[in-house]
Formats: C-alpha cells, structure tokens, sequence
C-alpha cells in the first residue's frame, strides 16, 4: 500500500496522478494530475459543479478513485480510509461545516488529537499520572489552537450554537489539532465579508508560517485566490484546464471560457 | 428498616441487574451504534454461570463459594467480548435500523440454539442452580459494587480520548473518520464493553433468579432495556441507569397500590391484573412528552448549578 | 418426490401469509421510514376479533366472560357470522386500531420532528397496552377455531394422484387464497387507483407529496388502517391453522415479519411479496431431524442478507452521500 515510488520529487507533498472519479455515468472528476510542493499554498478553483470537493474527498478518502494514484509524501495513499489518511497528516475542512454540533468548542479540537493519544485505556480510566499529564497536555494544545482562533473565551460552549465565522474557523482549529503537514481548506472564506476575508487571508498565510503547513484551498470567489495562492488549478467538468502562478491563471482563455460559460 | 430490605431485596437487587444491563445498551449508543444484542450476551453470560455452578457443585451444605461466582463472572465478560468481537466486526458496517434488526437477529439465533442444545438444557432451561448468598438482598453486595463500577467507567470514559472517539463517532462518523478515528476500530470497542457487561450481569442473573432458560434473552428483553436507555434518557449515563431503576420499580409500585384501602375493587382488580396495561401506556406516554428522556445534559448542568 | 411437492404447496401457504404480514409492515415503513412494533399485536388482535365475531365462546380466565355472559348470558357475542364475514370484520377492527395507534404513538412525535427511534419506543409501548389489554380481557389460552367454522369443507385436499396422495390442509389452501387475493387487490389499489398512487408519491418523498397538495395525513391513516388490515387477516389465518395461542402469539410473527421486510428491503412492496415466499419455502424445506431450528431460519437469513445485501435481496444500493 505504502511501497516508496521512485519518482516522486522529496519536496512534492502531495502529487495526483491521473485521479480519476466516476459517478454512475457522470465522470466528476477526470484525469486529473498535478503536484503540490511543500510550503506552497495551492489554489483550486473551477465553477459550481467543476468536481472540486469531490477530488478533496479522492484525497482524504472519503470517496474511493475510480482510477488514478495519490502520493502523500512520496508513499502511495490511494485506497487508505480516510482515518489512516488523516493520521499522516492530511486534515481537512468542509465546504458545509461538519462541526461536531452538540459537543463543546474544546471537545471538537480535542477530538482531532486522537491520534496524539498515547495512553492506554486502562491508564486513562484510573487517571494514572503519565495519562493525567497527557491529558493535561491535549488540553493546554488545545486552549492554545482555540486561542489562535480567537475562541478561547467560548472554549466550553457548544460549536453549533457558534456565528457562522466562528464556526469555520472552529474547523480550521480542529484541523490543525491533527498536527498536519497538509491542510485541506474547502470555502473558508464561504458566507464572510470583505472584512473578515481580508482577515481570514492574513490568518491562513500566518498558520502557514506558523505550523510549516502546505495549505491546499478551494474557493469560490476569485481574487481572494489570486492574492493569496502561489500557484492555482482550474477545473471544470472534472478536467484540469489551467495550472500556473495566478497570472498565467487568470489570462488563460479556457479559463476565461469557463468562467464566463457558466 | 431491615426488614423493608429483606421484603424488597429481590426488587432492589433486580433493579440494580436492570440499571447494569441499561449501561450495556448506553456504551455503544455512546458512539452512536443502536445496537439491542445485550440480552444475548446477558443469556450467555447466564448459561455460562449455570452450567459451571450446577455441573460442578460445591462440596457440601455450604453456601456457593463467592470467588467461584466472581470467576464465572469474569468468563461470563470475557467469553462475552469474545463473541462480540467476532459478531461486531461484521455487523457493524451496517447503520442505523439495520444494525438494530442485525442484533434482533443475532439474539434470537441464540434463543433457538439455547432452546435446543442439550449443554443449556433445551427447552426446560436449567434450574436449581447454587446460591451464594443466603438472602436475595445480599445479591446486592455484588450487584450493587458492579453497578457502581460500571457508572464510574462510563463516567470517566466519557472524559478521555476513547471516550471522545465515541462521541465523535455518535455525532458526525463521517468527520470523526476524517479527524484519525477509526469507525470500525472503536464501534466494535463499544459494541463490546456493552456486551461485556450484559455478559457479567447475566452471570450474577443467573444465580440470582436460581433457574436459566430460553426466555432469559429474548426480543422483548432487547426492547426493555432500550426503553430504559431512551426514557431514561440517551445523553448521559445517568439517564439509562435512572431509567432502569425506575421502570423495573414501576410495576410493583403498581401492585402495592393495590393495596391501597378505600380503592374501588375493580380498580384494585385492573391495578393487580392489568398493572403491564399501565406499564406500557406509561412507556408510549414517556417516549411521546420527554423524547430526551427523563434526565438530560442540560438537566445535569443545572442541578450542578445549584449546588453550592 | 410427494414429500417434496407437499414441501412447496406447505411452503408457499406459510410464505403467502408471511408476504400479507410483511406488506403491513413494510407499507407503514415505506411511507415514514419507521419500524411499527405494535403490528404483532394488532396480528393478534384481528385473530381474536374473527374468534368473537364467528360466535365462538370466550373463557373464563378473562374479563370478556364475565361481561358478555352479564349482558348476553353466555361467554360469547350473541351473533354467529360466517368465517369469511368475520374475517373481514376482525381485519377491520385490527385496521382501526391500527389508525389510533397512528394517532397515539407515531403522530405526535412526527409532529415535533422527533428522532424516529423514538416512535420504536412509543409503538412498543402502546403494543405492550394492547397484548396486556388483550390478556385481560381473554386470558391466556388457546383458542382454537372450531372444527365447523369452515362450514362442511374437508379437512384436507389430494393434491397427488390416486394411490400418491398428496394431502394438503384445506386451511392452508384457504391461507393462499385469502393471502393472493390481498396481496392482487393491494398492488391493484396501490399501481391503478388515484390513492395509490398518492400513497407511493408519499412514499418516494413526503415534503414533494405534500406541495404537490396531498394529504399526507389522511394517507397516513389509510396507510395504518391497510396495515393493520393485512396485518388482522394475516393473525385470523394462523389461528385458524394452528389455533390463537396466547395474545403473545403475535410477537413472535412480528420478529418473522422484520425478518422479511429486510430480506425484500425495507419499505419495498413487491419485494415484501418475494421475502415472504422465500421464507415460507425456506422454512419448509428445513430437514425433520433440525425442525427445531425452524424459527431459526428467518434469523439466520436476516442476519445474513443484512451483512451481505443491506438493501435487501431485489434493491439496489443507495450511495451515500459525503
């Protein structure tokens, strides 16, 4: 599952080659190869419907390829379930947050250090001292995340009664509690003002910073990719029809074509 | 007062039985998996205790040696995690209703087989089986420290990571499987310290009641604990034991009002004759005004508010 | 060769009344997705209603005898319709508790939006209200129909050649015919009326049902009253076959029942039809040297198409969506 592949470039953190993704008839997702390399903050974008969430699913392993191969890391990860995927450190968001709503602001990122855990069960049922300072540890990493996010303050409320924003940016935090290499962003910036893009685009390039992340994003709306990505992929129909630094991008007749086609 | 105890202990200590088994339907409903197979677990803890107690008796006159009940209590758990182990993995791909009729199943397969194996004593069940204890009330000095225990478990497990990995699972499996827990990995964990303790209770039950049969395990067993658990209410621990307490109590709360003096005679007569009647309107009437259950979160956080 | 013709027609008898049973069952689930515990004992319910309606005497263990013999004089209704009348009557009476049961235990949670577990709870308590209710008031033994409520019927019918008897009971050939002739009505009702076809747009999508400006609450009911309906006729048939033993009896088919509807998918009604055969078959074919583990079949089955084929063994799978 796991065999080393000679051509995978070192500093290539994620490399699709030829994903491919049919539903029934209708073919999501295409053929798609490109490679992210480390550091970057990678762009996706494409219209509604392009098969932009459902390759971030082919990669997190909520949905199993049709055809095609994923490296993680130079190791093929293409079939693994999405939690063996999530323990090497892919995190993710989603597009219509998937908070765990009933439970508190710091269960939710405590959640996500699941795999952090090194204490047994037994060890932590009696609260022995190496779990207790575990925990204690899980829970100072956590406070920590939600205060970078700006909720500490509301660390025992319950995430669905969150703002819209807040919650998005509860997801981020949670995300980052698996301690990824790779984070995937679906819409961040989905239902924020001006405002709070603005803000949200100077958060993402200091997490980057902070946590020595490649950042992979969808996103919707267009200049608030064009100045912040490195590098953008353009899909539509589940092809890949431009890939480049944002200028090459946004001159691209396919681009263009698509865009205003839609 | 000891005489109340001596009068009720075979209530009080069922009661306590009930509460157990309603934990053992809580622990996989803690992530999020309706499963209704605890009462064949229960039934083979039960045999497993019968058969080893009634095959091998104790030497003499003597009461039944305590450490032999407390070592089938602990083969009745094992052999219990065993099966589950072997029965979850499978099962538990499936979700929701069909995990629940899956369980239907798998209890009434044993049914059938305990109703036709020579080893459980087909039919007839097997009877006459050792006491440890000279009174029904000292049932409770193992009954009630299992119980007990078991809240203590629930009540820390909900604290750490496994715990949590549950209750992710219950929310969202989707995103748990996306935050680096394996669904299968700890459903079946669940699954299986539900059907340990179903298997430990069975072991007490089965001495407890003196005589073991078919009619231990059955479908209306399943559905019992399941109101205890969803009157009780699903959220915290503390609903599925309140629950099993209370409505193993019900019924003969009803009988002694029928010993109330100045009732009409008919209606002593539909208290004593037709107290399941009320048992189950009381049952419909719960589900339909408190769908969360008798105690809730929101009901816990209060009272912790109030003390001081 | 006999034995094995005599294996199919005991089989499909058994199975034609499995089908009438789970199509009750599966018609509540498929237009409200939820499982309806009190089926078994509306099953039973029917079975006795026929009882009281053919004239037949009630004992004296319950409540009815004493009633009826203050206000009648004897243990029983001062009528004597005959069996097919009855049949139908008592199937209606199950169908109208039926419809109080929609009433009591599925309308007010829908109401609220509540988890649809919760309707488990509550059917199961009102079922547990209603065999007690009918313990109560019948007691708890057999009731066997009487040998003439057939009228002057043989007991059985040849269905081999002279010197190569095939003997099957009449009962059973009635338990066929009655349980085709529902089950071509119903797909009559449900595939060529304008009512049906309002109960299946229910079925696919209740929100569109209801904009399309169906009464989703008056189909329900109907839903309910069909249900126990088949349900009353399916309980009347094994009384007449084995005897009505014990308000409990009912239980045990609604185990059989669930079995069933799993094995056709759940809410699907031709499929519901090809369970209930393939059980009844199923069952008749177990050797005599394990007839004990009879009532394990549906089970076993159950257990193995749910890990196998969860959409049961006609539907197709549903893809999850992320």
């Amino acid at each position: 599952m796991t065999a080393p592949s000679p051509v995978a470039a070192p500093d290539i953190v994620l490399e699709a080659r030829g994903m491919t993704r049919r539903f029934g008839g209708l073919v999501a997702v295409d053929n798609v190869s490109f490679g992210v390399q480390r550091g970057e903050l990678f762009g996706l974008i494409g219209p509604n419907g392009a098969g932009k969430t459902t390759l971030f699913n082919l990669i997190t392993g909520l949905t199993p390829p049709s055809a095609g191969t994923l490296l993680h890391r130079g190791q093929v990860v293409t079939g693994l379930r999405p939690h063996r995927i999530a323990a090497r450190g892919i995190a993710r968001t989603f597009q219509n947050i998937r908070l765990f709503g009933e439970l508190s602001a710091l269960q939710n990122v405590m959640i996500a250090q699941h795999t952090q855990g090194r204490a047994g069960m037994f060890a932590s049922l009696v609260a022995a001292p190496a779990a207790r300072r575990e925990e204690r540890d899980l829970r100072e990493r956590a406070m920590a995340l939600l205060e970078l996010v700006g909720l500490a303050g509301r660390a025992n409320a319950k995430a669905r009664n969150f703002a819209y924003g807040d919650q998005r940016r509860l997801e981020i935090a949670r995300a980052l509690a698996l301690q990824p290499d790779l984070l995937l962003l679906d819409e961040p910036a989905a239902g924020m003002n001006p405002n709070e893009k603005a803000t949200l685009t100077d958060f993402i390039r200091s997490i980057r910073a902070q946590f020595g992340l490649t950042i992979l994003l969808i996103e919707h709306h267009v200049p608030l990719v064009m100045g912040l990505c490195d590098r953008v992929a353009v899909l539509d129909f589940g092809h890949l029809i431009a890939l480049g630094d944002p200028a090459q991008v946004q001159n691209n007749p396919a681009v263009i074509e698509a865009y205003l086609g839609e | 007062m000891g005489s109340f105890f001596n009068t009720y202990g075979f209530l009080l200590t069922s009661m306590v039985l009930a509460a157990s088994l309603a934990l053992s339907l809580y622990l996989p409903l803690m992530a999020g998996q309706l499963s209704l197979a605890s009462p064949g677990f229960y039934a083979l803890g039960g045999y497993i205790a019968a058969v080893l107690s009634t095959r091998y008796p104790a030497a003499g006159n003597t009461l039944f040696p305590l450490w032999r009940l407390l070592a089938e209590m602990l083969l009745a758990g094992l052999a219990s995690g065993v099966l589950a182990v072997l029965v979850g993995v499978p099962a538990l791909r499936l979700r929701g209703i069909y995990l629940a009729l899956a369980t239907i199943a798998f209890v009434e397969i044993l049914r059938v087989l305990s109703l036709n194996l020579a080893i459980t004593g087909g039919a007839v069940g097997i009877f006459g089986i050792p006491q440890p204890f000279s009174t029904q009330i000292g049932y409770l000095w193992i009954a009630g420290p299992l119980l007990l225990l078991s809240m203590l478990f629930t009540y820390r497990l909900e604290r750490i990571r496994v715990g949590r990995a549950f209750v992710a699972l219950r929310e969202d499996e989707l995103a748990a499987d996306s935050m680096g827990i394996s669904p299968t990995c700890y459903k079946v964990l669940a699954f299986t310290l539900g059907a340990v303790l179903a298997g430990v209770v069975g072991a007490i039950s089965a001495h407890f009641l003196n005589t073991w049969n078919a009619r231990q395990g059955t479908f209306d067993a399943s559905i019992s604990y399941l109101a205890f658990v969803l009157i009780g209410g699903s959220r915290t621990f503390v609903g599925p034991v309140v629950g099993g307490l209370v409505l193993t109590a019900l019924p003969e709360l009803l009988r002694a009002l029928t010993g109330v003096s100045g009732l009409p005679p008919w209606l002593g007569q539909f208290l004593r004759d037709g107290r399941l009647i009320i048992y189950g309107a009381l049952i419909a009437i719960g589900a339909v005004f408190f769908p969360q259950g008798l105690i809730t979160p929101d009901l816990l956080s209060r009272w912790r508010k109030l003390q001081p | 060769m006999n034995l094995f013709l005599q294996q199919i027609l005991n089989g499909l008898a058994i199975g034609s009344l499995y089908a009438i049973f789970a199509l009750g069952y599966t018609l509540v689930f498929s237009i409200l997705r939820v499982i309806n515990f009190t089926h078994g004992a509306l099953f039973a319910l029917g079975a006795y209603a026929t009882y009281l309606l053919t004239g037949s005497a009630v004992n004296p263990s319950g409540v009815l005898a004493s009633l009826f013999s203050a206000f009648f004089g004897k243990p029983a209704l001062p009528l004597a319709l005959p069996f097919l009348v009855s049949l139908v009557l008592g199937a209606c009476v199950a169908g109208l508790a039926g419809m109080l049961v929609e009433r009591i235990a599925f309308k007010p949670l829908r109401d609220r939006g509540a988890d649809p577990l919760l309707a488990l709870v509550s059917s199961l308590g009102v079922s547990i209200v209603l065999v007690n209710l009918m313990q109560y008031l019948v007691g708890t033994e057999i009731y066997p129909f009487p040998d003439t409520v057939l009228g002057n019927l043989p007991r059985a019918i040849n269905f081999g050649v002279p010197g190569k008897p095939v003997p099957v009971r009449t009962v059973q050939i009635v338990m066929f015919v009655v349980s085709m002739i529902l089950v071509v009505l119903l797909t009559y009702f449900i595939n060529a009326t304008k009512t049906g076809k309002a109960l299946r747009a229910v079925a696919e999508d209740t929100t569109t049902a209801y904009l399309l400006g169906i009464n989703t609450d008056r189909l329900i009911l109907l839903t309910f009253f069909l249900s126990g309906f088949l349900g009353g006729v399916a309980g009347t048939l094994v009384g007449l076959s084995v005897g009505i033993n014990g308000p409990y009896f009912g239980i045990a088919y609604g185990l059989k029942g669930l079995a069933v509807i799993v094995l056709g998918g759940l809410g699907d009604i031709p499929g519901a039809v090809v369970g209930g055969f393939a059980l009844g078959l199923a069952e008749a074919f177990v050797p005599a040297h394990y007839v004990a583990y009879k009532d394990a079949v549906a089970f076993a089955l159950l257990f193995i198409v749910l890990l196998t084929r969860p959409q049961g063994l006609l539907g197709r799978a549903a893809v999850q969506k992320v």
